[in-house]
């Protein structure tokens, strides 16, 4: 007789036996996280913040000081950077001889779809809520956050913009048959997104013709949100139409995700 | 239709296509509890497609499929719940280590993680392994990385263990490690379905099998029954020096009438006898002289030849 439940597990049951996979893998890799979390926004924050801060008029930057501007940016562009290793090797890998661990979960009772949200659990829920929480402690020790304890709204933000992205590099990572694409996402998307969403300058200084791209990058309605939060400055447009269109991309990116998986993992 | 406990699948007329090509097209068969079953046939025969639809993660396109009784189409995940699989490519995790390979796929079926550090721990020692338990994955050898597989599939205590071309890759030392294992398996009577294009793999670990070709079942049944049925009691290998594939089929039209058939190959020529040393006699008689006699039994391979005109691993490349 066995002791083994033989019943089909419930979603959420079976994303939450699929992020348990992540979790084993992060806590192999934890210790790389104290650099990005911890280390990464001290040195941005002294070598940009305070560095070039010194030479930028708080006029210039909505009245605050530089090093008020970009801290709630920072949370979420750390955000993004995680997710361009959280959603890109590892999702390729999964179907791949470098684990294979979707092909593994297939075996299991787990479906594909469970297999996509135990993923964006991780990426989406678990590493905001620590490392984007830890770099946001960090940097409340520069008296970065005028609007108080109102800054850990600027963790949820980054949690919003790791929604909207995070099915959408699923999606684009489970469409790739060779991995000599994959750093593409690091040149054409998480280096410009970092750099151009106003995270270190207001997006409004970008060139006109630039603006479109700006108002589409998700790290931009999450710096507004998170600004807002932290420093209480008017975001550019009302805080739900950021909301908007962050879950707009999180949702039609899950539809994506879900339909690649499926393609790949029904044979 | 009532289900019978004792049947664990159940195929009739099962089709698989893909677009135009139809690699499955209409088998029937039955796996029972307690059995060895083995699909045998080269690559492309559609062994592996069909062990998928078992495996409840390939939709049949035709036919009908009972696994444990239930529906794959609409009971994916509780099938297997009660299946353990050993896929080719192993997919174990390189960056866990051997024993949370085990626990972190424990977890997937739901098993509690005091409980799964348990069954890891025992599963470990049934595949001599325990002294690798800290390793990570990636430095096991091919053997052992097989055997870990074999014991995360057991994992969830599973009715029915489905291995495709368990020993495939491995050196003969580590084959046979991996036989012994599955020999201990059947052992304690645990159900085992198996593709192989190895024939002595087949002979060994099956109780029964099917011989697949082009997406056909061509026979079935033991062993012992497929070789009684299909071919004589011995085979004679004959080669000719350096003669090939013409050169040997017109030497095989001088052996005509010299045992029950025969069968020019590339390098070799077959023929089929029930008394070797007749055949042996009738070659002299006829004052044939080949560089090499070679007397053996006839084997699974000798059935798939004769079934289908080809050696199973020319389609191997």
């Amino acid at each position: 007789m066995t002791t083994v439940d033989r019943s089909a597990p419930t979603p959420a049951q079976a994303a939450r036996r699929a992020f348990n996979l992540q979790l084993a893998l992060y806590k192999h890799v934890w210790h790389g996280t104290v650099f990005t979390s911890g280390l990464l926004p001290i040195l941005y924050m002294v070598s940009i913040g305070i560095g070039v801060g010194a030479y930028i008029d708080s006029s210039a930057v909505g009245g605050l000081t530089y090093a008020e501007f970009i801290a709630p940016g920072l949370v979420c562009s750390v955000a993004v950077m995680m997710l361009g290793n959280d959603m890109v090797f590892p999702v390729f890998g999964g179907y791949a001889d470098w684990g294979g661990h979707y092909l593994a979960q297939r075996a299991t009772p787990l479906s594909p779809v469970d297999m996509l949200n135990g993923h964006l659990l991780y990426a989406v829920v678990f590493r905001p809520f620590t490392n984007c929480a830890i770099v946001a402690l960090v940097l409340a020790f520069f008296g970065v956050y005028p609007n108080g304890w109102w800054a850990v709204f600027a963790v949820i933000a980054a949690a919003l913009v790791a929604a909207a992205l995070a099915p959408w590099l699923h999606f684009w990572a489970s469409s790739l048959k060779n991995d000599a694409n994959l750093n593409m996402i690091f040149r054409f998307a998480v280096i410009p997104i970092s750099l151009f969403s106003g995270v270190f300058f207001p997006a409004s200084e970008m060139p006109v013709f630039l603006q479109p791209l700006v108002w589409a990058s998700p790290l931009w309605h999450g710096t507004e949100l998170a600004r807002a939060a932290t420093a209480d400055v008017a975001p550019a447009l009302p805080p739900a139409a950021h909301i908007a269109y962050l879950a707009a991309l999180a949702v039609t990116g899950w539809f994506a995700a879900r339909w690649r998986i499926q393609k790949r993992l029904n044979f | 239709m009532p289900h019978d406990d004792e049947i664990l699948v159940r195929a009739a007329d099962l089709r698989k296509s893909y677009g135009e090509h139809e690699a499955v097209r209409g088998v029937d068969f039955e796996i029972r509890r307690g059995e060895a079953f083995g699909f045998l046939g080269a690559n492309g025969a559609g062994k592996s497609t069909t062990m998928r639809m078992i495996g409840c993660v390939s939709q049949p396109t035709g036919g009908e499929l009972e696994v444990f009784g239930r529906d794959p189409h609409t009971q994916g995940a509780e099938i297997r719940a009660r299946l353990g699989v050993v896929p080719q490519d192993n997919t174990l995790d390189g960056m866990l280590t051997v024993f949370e390979n085990l626990v972190v796929y424990a977890g997937y079926f739901g098993i509690k993680k005091k409980v799964a550090k348990v069954k890891a721990a025992e599963l470990l020692e049934f595949v001599q392994l325990s002294s690798r338990a800290k390793d990570q994955v990636s430095e096991l050898s091919g053997g052992m990385q097989r055997r870990l597989a074999i014991a995360r599939s057991l994992i969830n205590e599973p009715e029915l263990v489905i291995l495709d071309e368990p020993t495939t890759g491995l050196d003969p030392q580590a084959r046979h490690l991996v036989w012994e294992r599955l020999f201990q398996l059947k052992h304690r009577g645990v159900s085992i379905l198996l593709t192989t294009h190895y024939m002595d793999e087949a002979e060994q670990l099956c109780d029964r099998l099917v011989v697949m070709d082009e997406g056909r079942i061509i026979a079935s049944g033991s062993p012992r029954e497929l070789i009684d049925t299909h071919v004589t009691k011995e085979v004679v290998e004959l080669r000719f020096g350096p003669a090939h594939t013409t050169e040997l089929a017109e030497l095989a039209l001088t052996l005509n009438g010299i045992g029950a058939q025969i069968e020019a190959l590339p390098d070799k020529i077959l023929v089929y006898t029930d008394d070797a040393d007749d055949t042996n006699a009738a070659l002299e008689a006829r004052k044939i002289h080949p560089t090499s006699v070679l007397a053996r039994r006839a084997t699974l391979e000798d059935v798939f030849l004769r079934l289908t005109g080809r050696a199973l691993v020319e389609d191997e490349a």
